[in-house]
């Protein structure tokens, strides 16, 4: 958020969830001292977990005045809570702090990244890596940098890593583009000079830990006004990191209404720019620095507030060096593949911002939202578009996902467990990693030639992607290439090559790493020699 | 205020005329798009369509016409009444024609072959629209022109879609339900189609009531495990467009796919039946798609298997029956 328009996102926004806040009450829908109430006790249970003295002394006097409050002093501590809630929320921008950290960040992602001391560092980095050798973005870059100049544009990466924000905004500086607001979780900002950066950058602080419905619409409220004020944004669909390794196939449509809301009130304002441009991108890396972590968490299969992993590789800076110094040492890549735009009715956009059908004919889209012959918001119908939007977002995602080696031997290698453990269930499969000590190069070789030739099909037929430097090799170099990344960084790598025996190592980070390639109908071929 | 003061229906066959009809009592101008110009002809002098609906008299208020385009811009709501096997084509040229604000519906019951696409899902491919919806449920249109209490329903994810096709459509001896299991109803229609040729095949056999109540009962089942597969709500195959619709197909000797059913029972060719005695029945390719496709997700529906195998594999009908009877007991 830029300093001058701070004071006034801020004002609208309260002023905003203050009114709609009241409309419910004075409809009947709910009444204030619910929603007061809910937020006290929402945040006296978040402290309670975790105590803060300044906050829980705060949430106590709040308290004891509801409890003497009469109406007009409700309204009073309504709006009270709500500016707490949006001062804590709302982001910074520096021009200075971007100007600098995207300067340093190419040449030093491992000094953004962490506060060792620069002997560690040293040792960690004799030659500094250069993310510029290690980020690859493909797509439709160009439709992206003209839409931006047409109207708001939502970008809506897949989510797998908490370097994803990191990369994301270094992506957006590559090709030209200024920062998008993004809210950020809260546990990001524990690291003081990863913060700053945050802080800096153009993020907002996101609480999941902060259960009451307030904090929640006062989220999607601030989101609404930044996307009006013209701040293009950014928001990971999915809500959190993907447990399972897979593309989202499910996701969270709150903010992406904040989209089609910011559009219609944009509509109605008569702004000279309303429109709204969504795109969706994958962002795909050969080695996930999180991948352990997110693997176990996701076969522990626990629900609510354990999925926000406070401690897992992204909080341990050591972790963070290694992979750094491992992954960019290497020829490895991130990939950031920018998928084509559509509008907020799932249609498809071109450079002009004008909108397109499945046949290829104009679409006025404003009137979507007309109620007869007039711009209007219709929660339901609205919600619906969403709805609609979501599917169109997902099927963009699988599309322009990329098949990198790491993912392809991992798949090879599950689906031969499946084949070769037909009776042991998913948990006992990946716990033992199956009956077979090991497996012979040519038995891995084999079944890898089948699942490329089903995925090169995929790709001519713009289902999928495949890395580049994969797409005419063979099996022998796919083989080599994933085993050669699976080597370094993870404490226990997932497949080993030993005297031409390939061993099953890490039977989760297999399934971690496969999960990418699933719902594709890729199947191992039988042998019709046996 | 909003441009469009008509309801059209494209689509002059029995059905189509009686929706446009039924918009037309409830005061609705309403444009009615058929190809045929005696037909057009009729319609907008005699105020009837008789190659379709007898002698039945239409509301003054309808007026047909050939010109998609003039529909497009005057109605709010349209109805598509097109046989699947005609629904993408003419949906494209409609969709050159229609804004994002337009509501389309589908009075289809059928699966396009090709494709396997349910109506509603080739409204959202070949126009921009994004508000659709189906209208199904168990509408004999003799009955309905008589002014017959009946029923039916509009399913659709958008509420807005429901609630001004009830406003349209509901008369005093009309009523219309709205549903938001869109696949549901669908499905329904489609598969009901189905269970028709069946029952068609008891009568033509003169099996008798018992037999027909196992078939229907059986059928019901058969729409719900295809459609717990598809993520359907089971509760809309208990409604009018599963139970209501199902019972009415297999009650009625008009309907089209049970007489399908009851000649090829009596002895009759699929191609002398399709030639001479029922033009279009949903039924005969719906059962070619759902069988196709529940086989390839593992889905047992043996009714619907013994209706593809006495239609497209010309299996002798007793064979079938006796092998559909013979299958191992199992709990309902």
């Amino acid at each position: 958020m830029r300093p001058e328009h701070k004071e006034d996102v801020c004002r609208d926004v309260i002023e905003r969830v203050f009114e709609a806040q009241m409309q419910r009450v004075e409809q009947g829908e709910i009444l204030l001292e619910t929603i007061i109430n809910d937020t006290i006790y929402h945040e006296k249970k978040r402290l309670h977990a975790e105590p803060d003295k300044k906050a829980i002394k705060y949430w106590k006097s709040v308290n004891k005045r509801f409890l003497t409050a009469d109406r007009k002093e409700q309204e009073v501590i309504l709006r009270e809570l709500i500016k707490i809630f949006v001062d804590e929320i709302v982001g910074h921008f520096n021009e200075k702090v971007y100007s600098f950290s995207t300067r340093i960040l190419p040449v030093g992602l491992g000094i953004l990244l962490n506060t060792i001391s620069p002997r560690v560092l040293i040792s960690k980095f004799p030659r500094l890596p250069d993310l510029r050798n290690s980020l690859l973005i493909q797509g439709e870059i160009d439709l992206l940098c003209e839409l931006e100049k047409k109207g708001t544009v939502i970008l809506l990466p897949t989510h797998s890593s908490n370097m994803d924000s990191i990369i994301i905004g270094f992506a957006l500086f590559q090709i030209g583009l200024q920062p998008f607001t993004y809210g950020a979780g809260i546990n990001l900002f524990t690291n003081w000079i990863i913060s700053y950066f945050m802080n800096n950058l153009g993020a907002y602080k996101v609480d999941r830990k902060k259960k009451a419905a307030l904090y929640k619409d006062i989220l999607k409220e601030y989101a609404t006004v930044t996307i009006e004020y013209g701040y293009n944004n950014l928001f990971f669909p999915g809500g959190t990191r993907s447990r399972s390794g897979a593309v989202e196939n499910h996701l969270k449509l709150g903010l992406l209404g904040s989209g089609l809301k910011a559009y219609i009130n944009n509509l109605k304002k008569n702004k000279e720019q309303p429109k709204i441009f969504i795109v969706p991108c994958t962002i795909s890396y050969e080695l996930v620095l999180e991948a352990e972590g997110l693997s176990k968490d996701f076969l522990r299969q626990q629900g609510g507030s354990k999925f926000i992993i406070q401690d897992d590789e992204f909080s341990r800076l050591g972790r963070i060096t290694n992979f750094v110094s491992s992954t960019m040492s290497l020829d490895s890549r991130i990939f950031v593949n920018i998928c084509p735009a559509i509008d907020l009715f799932g249609n498809r956009v071109d450079k002009e911002g004008i909108s397109y059908d499945k046949r290829g004919r104009k679409v006025e889209i404003d009137r979507y939202v007309f109620v007869d012959g007039k711009v209007e918001h219709l929660m339901q119908r609205d919600q619906e578009y969403i709805r609609q939007l979501g599917g169109e977002i997902v099927k963009l995602y699988k599309q322009y996902n990329i098949a990198l080696s790491t993912n392809i031997l991992a798949f090879v290698i599950y689906k031969i467990l499946l084949r070769d453990n037909p009776k042991m269930d998913f948990y006992r499969l990946l716990f033992t990693g199956g009956e077979k000590e090991y497996y012979t190069v040519d038995e891995v070789l084999e079944p890898l030639k089948g699942i490329m030739v089903q995925l090169r099909e995929l790709e001519k037929n713009n289902e999928i992607f495949i890395d580049e430097r994969l797409k005419e090799a063979d099996a022998e170099v796919i083989l080599n290439h994933a085993l050669k990344r699976f080597r370094v960084y993870h404490t226990k790598p997932a497949i080993i090559k030993k005297n031409e025996k390939i061993y099953i190592n890490n039977c989760n980070l297999i399934y971690y790493y496969n999960t990418r390639l699933m719902d594709y109908g890729i199947e191992l071929q039988e042998n019709k020699d046996e | 205020m909003s441009n469009y003061d008509s309801v059209g229906v494209i689509g002059g066959g029995s059905w189509g005329t009686t929706l446009a009809h039924l918009s037309g009592i409830n005061n609705n101008k309403t444009l009615l798009w058929m190809r045929d110009e005696k037909g057009i002809e009729e319609v907008n002098s005699k105020h009837r369509n008789s190659k379709y609906t007898k002698d039945y008299v239409i509301s003054q208020n309808v007026q047909a016409t050939d010109c998609l385009e003039e529909v497009a811009n005057h109605c709010e709501i349209i109805i598509v009444a097109i046989p699947s096997h005609s629904f993408r084509r003419i949906t494209y040229k409609l969709g050159n024609y229609v804004k994002g604000d337009q509501i389309l519906l589908s009075a289809s019951k059928g699966l396009e072959q090709k494709t396997r696409s349910r109506m509603t899902s080739i409204l959202l491919e070949e126009t921009c629209c994004k508000k659709v919806g189906v209208i199904a449920g168990p509408n004999l249109f003799e009955e309905i022109l008589k002014g017959h209490p009946s029923a039916t329903v509009v399913a659709s994810h958008f509420n807005e879609v429901i609630i001004k096709t009830i406003q349209a459509f509901a008369s005093k001896n009309f009523r219309v339900y709205g549903n938001n299991d869109v696949l549901g109803s669908e499905l329904g229609g489609a598969v009901k189609n189905i269970v028709a040729i069946a029952a068609g095949i008891i009568d033509g056999l003169d099996f008798g009531n018992n037999s027909k109540s196992l078939l229907v009962t059986r059928g019901i089942s058969e729409m719900c495990r295809i459609g717990s597969k598809l993520g359907t709500n089971n509760s809309t195959f208990t409604g009018l467009t599963g139970v209501g619709d199902t019972m009415v197909t297999c009650a009625c000797n008009l309907s089209r796919n049970y007489r399908v059913g009851y000649h090829l029972a009596k002895g009759k060719s699929l191609s002398y039946i399709c030639e001479n005695i029922v033009s279009v029945a949903e039924g005969i390719n719906t059962c070619k798609v759902i069988h196709e496709f529940a086989l390839e997700v593992g889905v047992e529906l043996p009714i619907v298997r013994g209706v593809y195998e006495i239609v497209h594999e010309n299996k002798d009908i007793m064979e079938v029956i006796t092998s559909l009877m013979q299958r191992k007991s199992l709990w309902e």
